[in-house]
């Protein structure tokens, strides 16, 4: 173990590949759970990990989502000792293509209130829960129990203007886990991304390193 | 000790469900503003005691808490309460029951497994009645008290995307003051605000629940048909063109007469957007005014 | 008696955690493959008595792996490790000529059952 890593807030490329398995193994587990709580079969695919400064972040963001000319967001800060931002990116016409999925709501119908409201509603629902059920899982492989803070929607936003750099504006390091998901039935797709906060990251790596040594 | 007093002392509704949605914990916010004491609701299934719970939304909301440890949000604009409680003021309440933002999340045992769920309930009324005005306030024309512009351009889309979607009729009216300019100059602006209210108050009597009258602009108006196909929507548009035409307006001691002309456009395959729909009514009624005024005249892909 | 074991996987920490999870003083000799390509062409090069095979893989899938294998040698003992267990995809590997499908993260305890199972199999295909 290389002591000089340790000290510092560099995670190591061995620390990277045992969290690839980890959210590769949490997210296998989410895709099941995920398919009895909302009914239908999400697609997950393996997790791209990245370390980068905060202030790339909205560059990387807008580089990966911008074949979406506009974009839905969920946003849900989580608060465990592993601590972040998880940004689920949907793309266009995926809230309309969600009220049709979730059709088990149709006592609505006709009568149901205004459109955008119920729109805004399921991208808000389904993106609480695929983000519980992504975090969620990780947390509890890392053996940490995460709160979260209310979903933030926005909805059919050009991607431009929906990522602000404003935010993001200091230089510490953050970890992006970035994963391609797909609904099965209809047209729903997007990215969801976990930025770990740079205070979490000495946790992280000691809480990889308590995994893997179960099977050393 | 002191957490204990907490759960009862706290301004707050707390419920607990266990995992088959039995009531496990009811405190005395809950008891207060029910008027169901903690003794008859324990242990009974939640969705038997409230009925409206038993919906896809919570029930899926409960499995994902219990799977997944997430929390879920029931805001008040989206889903008004989750528990029906009379409102709980005498003084003015503009909602049947309270106004309600709720959250539900976790609660782990010694082995942080999940093991209960609770939903903690907060009264939201005052703030809702508060918001509901400010956003009233912004859908009115200020002169006329109808619907203003701006509305209309969000609810014209709704309705559109509805009616598109379950392919039913959907039809337009628009329409305006003839002549408008000619009453200003000769009674005063004064008396032209009075002939705008009079109008707008005259026809807002005669549409439906379902209808919407909106000021486009300064003497134009639209009003929206929902479920109403072109043929019905011609016959209302006739109705509203002899009501303002014998209506009689006193101003000053003057009895003013005015007319209006209408354009009539219905939803079809021309249609793509619903500016396509406002673009063809308003044909319809540049072809009016053209006619002659005081007349309603309709949009037809041959008539241009 | 089972003597070679191949690790199909292309996560390197997989391949060890599954590995850890496998006793070590029964001699075995184990062998890893980073993909399902070079899954079937180690598969081809050893015959292991036993294969952990990994689904979501780059170059060939373990769908792909599996089919391969069997098709070469229908005695094929292959256990299919994988974090997204639904049925659809269990049903679909056991067509394939899967012999059991494993859940990710492996337990030790679990393994031990499995091997003996396996070994019981192995005796009776010769």
């Amino acid at each position: 173990m290389d002591i000089e890593a340790q000290s510092t807030n560099h995670i190591t490329d061995e620390e990277l590949a045992i969290l690839q398995e980890i959210m590769n193994i949490a997210f296998g587990q989410s895709a099941s759970d995920l398919a009895e709580v909302i009914d239908t079969h999400v697609l997950l695919a393996v997790p791209f990990i990245k370390v980068m400064k905060v202030t790339e972040l909205p560059g990387y963001i807008k580089e990966q989502v911008k074949e979406y000319k506009q974009i839905s967001i969920v946003e849900q800060k989580f608060w465990g000792k592993f601590k972040g931002d998880a940004l689920l990116v949907f793309s266009s016409g995926s809230g309309k293509a969600l009220i049709n999925l979730l059709q088990s709501d149709d006592r609505r119908g006709m009568e149901a209130g205004p459109i955008d409201i119920l729109e805004r509603e399921t991208l808000m629902e389904v993106g609480n829960i695929l983000i519980g059920a992504c975090v969620g899982k990780l947390a509890e492989l890392l053996r940490d129990v995460v709160t979260y803070t209310p979903p933030l929607v926005m909805v059919e936003k050009e991607y431009e203007e929906a990522i602000s750099s404003g935010y993001y504006d200091h230089e510490k390091t953050a970890i992006v886990l970035k994963t391609d998901f797909r609904f099965e039935s209809g047209n729903v797709s997007g990215f969801l991304f976990l930025v770990t906060s740079n205070e979490s990251i000495k946790w992280l790596r000691d809480a990889l390193q308590r995994f893997i040594e179960q099977y050393e | 000790m002191i957490l204990n007093q907490i759960f009862d002392a706290i301004n707050l509704g707390i419920v607990i469900l266990d995992a088959d949605l039995k009531i496990q914990s009811w405190n005395r916010w809950m008891e207060i503003h029910s008027g169901i004491e903690a003794g008859d609701v324990v242990g009974k299934p939640a969705l038997e005691s409230f009925p409206n719970l038993d919906n896809p939304r919570f029930i899926r909301s409960c499995k994902s808490v219990f799977s997944f440890g997430n929390f879920c949000f029931f805001s008040q604009k989206l889903h008004g309460y989750l528990f029906p409680f009379k409102s709980s003021s005498y003084v003015g309440s503009e909602f049947k029951y309270m106004q309600q933002s709720c959250a539900m999340g976790p609660l782990r045992d010694e082995n942080n497994q999940i093991k209960c769920l609770f939903i903690y309930v907060q009264d939201v009324t005052e703030v809702a009645v508060y918001e509901r005005k400010l956003v009233e306030m912004s859908m009115r024309d200020g002169l006329t008290g109808i619907y203003n512009r701006r509305f209309m351009d969000t609810k014209l889309n709704e309705e559109y995307f509805r009616h598109t979607r379950y392919s039913r009729a959907f039809s337009i009216i628009m329409f305006d003051i003839d002549k408008f300019k000619k009453v200003n100059d000769e009674y005063g602006h004064q008396c032209g605000d009075f002939i705008l209210k009079s109008v707008s108050s005259r026809i807002s009597a005669s549409i439906r629940n379902i209808d919407f009258l909106f000021r486009y602009g300064g003497e134009e108006f639209c009003c929206i048909l929902p479920e109403t196909n072109l043929e019905g929507a011609e016959l209302v548009a006739e109705r509203f063109r002899t009501a303002i035409m014998e209506m009689e307006n006193n101003f000053n001691g003057d009895v003013i007469k005015i007319t209006i002309s209408l354009g009539v456009a219905d939803l079809t395959n021309d249609t793509a957007s619903p500016g396509d729909l406002i673009q063809h009514a308003d044909e319809a009624l540049y072809r009016a005014k053209r006619g002659g005024r005081n007349r309603v005249e309709s949009y037809s892909v041959n008539k241009k | 008696m089972i003597k070679s074991i191949l690790i199909v996987d292309d996560s390197p920490i997989a391949r060890k955690m599954l590995k850890s999870c496998l006793p070590k003083d029964r001699g075995y000799e184990f062998y890893e493959a980073g993909d399902g390509k070079e899954g079937c062409e180690k598969y081809t090069q050893i015959r292991p008595d036993i294969t952990f095979m990994d689904l979501t893989m780059p170059v060939m899938t373990g769908y792909e792996a599996i089919e391969e294998i069997v098709k070469n040698d229908k005695n094929a003992l292959i256990i299919v490790v994988t974090a997204d267990v639904q049925m659809k995809a269990i049903k679909r590997v056991l067509d394939l000529g899967a012999y059991m499908v494993l859940k990710k993260p492996l337990k030790r305890e679990e393994i031990q059952s499995v091997l003996l199972k396996a070994q019981d199999t192995l005796q009776k295909t010769g």
